[in-house]
């Protein structure tokens, strides 16, 4: 009898005493995860429910009619007040840009500074300094730039006797969407580079030395040695190039406002549009759940394609 | 043992903290919910009494920023206020026109109005009237009823209830530098459409941009629209339209956008102006750049502000389209400037009568500037108004009828959608037809 109690005891404790650890993770746990529900599970949540309504953001909502999914319709198919395809279009094609010229630039420069030339420090400074302006400020800055009548831009193109280059660059539909890109990518250039920066400084001198004993050129070391091993750096780059396109909202507002004639809408100026504008919450929530679900779709379909590679 | 006692403390003062916000979120609930039911009229009586001397603060937000003409009127208002009534604290805020559409809008969807808000009457005020988020300001009114007349109280008063104090009316004018239209041997704004038109032929062929125009904020190109529409078709057939109670598929609405059309290919307007906001333009025409500028009348307080400029403006109303459905004295706008307070402020009856006085003052200093003419009884000496709000007072004193303003008139959902094809006719995107077949369709 003694001895059932001795040899019971143990586990008993083990127990009680893996329930207090539980208890006391759950306990440490527990602010994070009330403020993880609370600030983004709950809002989507949210956001979901209204996506099925009809709701002007102040009286009571009531349910979309005749289709429970009519503002996901209305979004695909209303293309005078309302067109998203539109707006997912200039989206991908910023994020286009973003992942095919920003950040071959960035990584380009990364790899320069990363041979540690003259000036780094100073070169790693200017480059990182447009990340450091507010994105209201380099609005302003560039519209001043495009300026048709006073404008860098202009004044330098009639300076090199190329006046029939001159344009009204922010409102000329042919130019509108470019006008918006150029800043954005000269923008991110820097964060992008000090992302992939971090990154090469990593790689051991071990692996480039004995690359260059084995007569690799300093470009071959770049390409054979340093890339691959900061390949799950340069996917977070591009996850955060493609997802950052897709949520742009600032500098388009500022530089054209989604104009002219919404051809420069992007999905963020849409939703504010909707929400605020056109009191029309339901739509807004439902273009803010297409996004959350774009953001993490590509994300996915980014992480799987570095895996195939890798594979 | 040490790093126990420091996570347990740790985890000591998060929930603490939590805590500590629960209780803050519960106290403030009463405070800001001012619940539906309270601002819709037949509303409880507010909290505070509103001829009582305690002390409050009421808190408002309006968009007469640093550069908006209205600017010196409310800082004038509002030290008078400070002075007559010692009492009562006003923390005010301006923010710019656009951005002020989305903070307000967002501010009574979360139900944390101000006491005291700018707003524009007729559907932007209405929304927020059917959201029960306005305090009924009828009691407030009785006192003043005989300075302010009902007529100017119309726009903001819904199932017969008045819920906005009016400050000052405008109208939409044709401003002209003079001293452009003199070097194409014009002494006048011409009077007739066929003139007019040959006057901006003369004036392009001197170089001249005949109109400026703010493409990046559509209200601007609207006041061009609807001045086209309306001396085309007539203000009550446009007043039907905005108004709902007649198809936007109306063939001579369509015939007017294409004429507007005519004026964009025709390159009158400043092609320039289409990545401009409105404050760039009004620069641009005080600097000579544009011989025309329709806009708000509200904007003859800055030109009269610029000594230099005051000698060569001058304001008219848009000449007559179609005199068969038309005539002068047909006028696009109306009292649409509005004070109203939000059916949650503690201080309702209070901030009501706060600001029918605040409204009152309001109007008074902006007539003097010219910001617009008066929705309440002038009082005061008055002969110091510059000639161009007086010039204004005439077109005025011969109006026949006016319709308001189109995204004003209508509710926030069909102003979008509205304006949404009025960008795209300046952009020639559609012409007439297709214009008023989509709003047809798109406007239920």
């Amino acid at each position: 009898m003694t001895d059932q109690v001795v040899v019971k005891n143990p586990q008993a404790q083990r127990r009680k005493k893996n329930l207090i650890l539980g208890f006391n993770i759950f306990l440490f746990l527990l602010p994070a995860l009330f403020l993880f529900i609370s600030i983004l599970i709950a809002p989507i949540v949210v956001s979901v429910y209204r996506s099925f309504q009809d709701w002007n953001g102040m009286s009571a909502g009531k349910w979309c009619e005749p289709n429970i999914f009519q503002n996901y319709i209305d979004m695909f198919t209303n293309s005078v007040t309302m067109n998203f395809v539109v707006a997912l279009k200039n989206s991908l094609i910023l994020a286009f840009f973003s992942v095919f010229v920003q950040l071959p630039l960035s990584l380009g420069l990364a790899l320069v500074l990363g041979r540690k030339p003259k000036g780094e420090r100073f070169f790693l400074t200017v480059f990182f300094m447009p990340v450091l302006i507010s994105t209201v400020v380099i609005g302003q800055l560039w519209l001043k730039i495009y300026n048709p009548d006073y404008g860098l831009l202009n004044s330098f193109l009639k300076l090199i006797n190329l006046d029939t280059w001159t344009h009204i660059w922010v409102s000329d539909p042919k130019t509108a969407l470019g006008s918006i890109i150029v800043p954005t990518i000269w923008q991110y250039v820097g964060y992008h580079m000090l992302l992939m920066y971090a990154g090469v400084k990593g790689v051991s001198p071990d692996l480039r030395e004995a690359a260059m004993l084995d007569g690799a050129t300093p470009g071959q070391v770049d390409r054979y040695v340093v890339i691959p091993i900061i390949k799950p750096i340069i996917r977070v780059s591009v996850i955060f190039a493609v997802t950052g396109s897709l949520k742009a909202y600032d500098l388009v507002f500022i530089l054209t406002g989604g104009g002219p004639q919404k051809l420069t809408e992007v999905p963020s100026t849409l939703l504010q549009q909707q929400l605020f504008l056109a009191n029309k919450y339901g739509m807004g929530s439902a273009i803010s759940v297409m996004l959350i679900i774009l953001c993490f779709a590509f994300a996915l379909l980014i992480t799987a394609v570095f895996r195939e590679k890798d594979n | 043992m040490k790093k126990r006692l420091v996570s347990v403390l740790v985890a000591a003062v998060m929930a603490l903290s939590l805590a500590a916000c629960g209780a803050e979120g519960g106290a403030a609930t009463p405070a800001g919910g001012g619940d539906a039911a309270g601002g819709s009229g037949d509303a409880p009586a507010a909290t505070a009494d509103a001829g009582s001397g305690e002390a409050i603060t009421l808190n408002m937000w309006c968009i007469a920023t640093e550069s908006d003409s209205n600017r010196h009127s409310y800082e004038a208002a509002i030290a008078d206020m400070a002075k007559n009534h010692p009492e009562i604290t006003l923390n005010w805020e301006a923010i710019e026109n656009q951005a002020y559409k989305t903070k307000i809008k967002a501010a009574v969807a979360a139900d944390e109005m101000p006491d005291i808000f700018f707003t524009w009457s007729c559907a932007f005020l209405g929304d927020f009237v059917k959201a029960n988020k306005v305090y009924c300001l009828d009691d407030a009114y009785k006192a003043y009823a005989s300075e302010l007349p009902e007529v100017m109280m119309g726009n903001s008063t819904y199932d017969g209830k008045h819920y906005g104090v009016p400050l000052t009316m405008n109208i939409v004018g044709l401003f002209a530098n003079m001293d452009l239209l003199k070097q194409v041997g014009y002494d006048e704004i011409p009077g007739s459409y066929d003139e007019f038109i040959k006057c901006c032929d003369a004036l392009k062929a001197a170089n001249i941009i005949p109109f400026g125009c703010a493409g990046k904020e559509t209200w601007c190109v609207t006041e061009y629209l609807e001045s086209v529409i309306e001396k085309s078709v007539g203000a009550d057939a446009l007043n039907d339209i905005f108004l709902g109670r007649a198809t936007w598929n109306n063939p001579d609405v369509g015939a007017a956008v294409d004429e507007f059309q005519k004026l964009v290919n025709n390159g009158y307007f400043d092609p320039s102006g289409a990545g401009l906001t409105n404050d760039e333009v009004k620069a641009n025409f005080m600097a000579g750049k544009y011989a025309f500028y329709m806009n708000g009348t509200w904007n003859c307080a800055d030109f009269a502000a610029d000594e230099a400029f005051y000698q060569k403006v001058k304001v008219s109303e848009f000449p007559v389209i179609n005199a068969d459905k038309a005539k002068l004295g047909q006028l696009i706008g109306g009292p649409s400037d509005t004070l109203a307070v939000a059916a949650s402020s503690p201080n309702a009856a209070r901030a009501a009568d706060y600001t029918f006085e605040l409204g009152k003052l309001i109007c008074h200093y902006g007539y003097l500037d010219g910001c617009g003419l008066p929705a309440w009884t002038p009082y005061g000496d008055t002969s110091g108004i510059n000639g161009l709000t007086q010039a204004v007072s005439e077109i005025c004193a011969k109006a026949d009828s006016y319709v308001l303003f189109g995204d004003t008139a209508m509710s926030a959902e069909d102003a979008t959608t509205y304006l949404s094809y009025v960008d795209q006719v300046y952009g020639c995107q559609v012409n007439g037809t297709q214009f008023i077949e989509g709003l047809a369709k798109d406007i239920r």
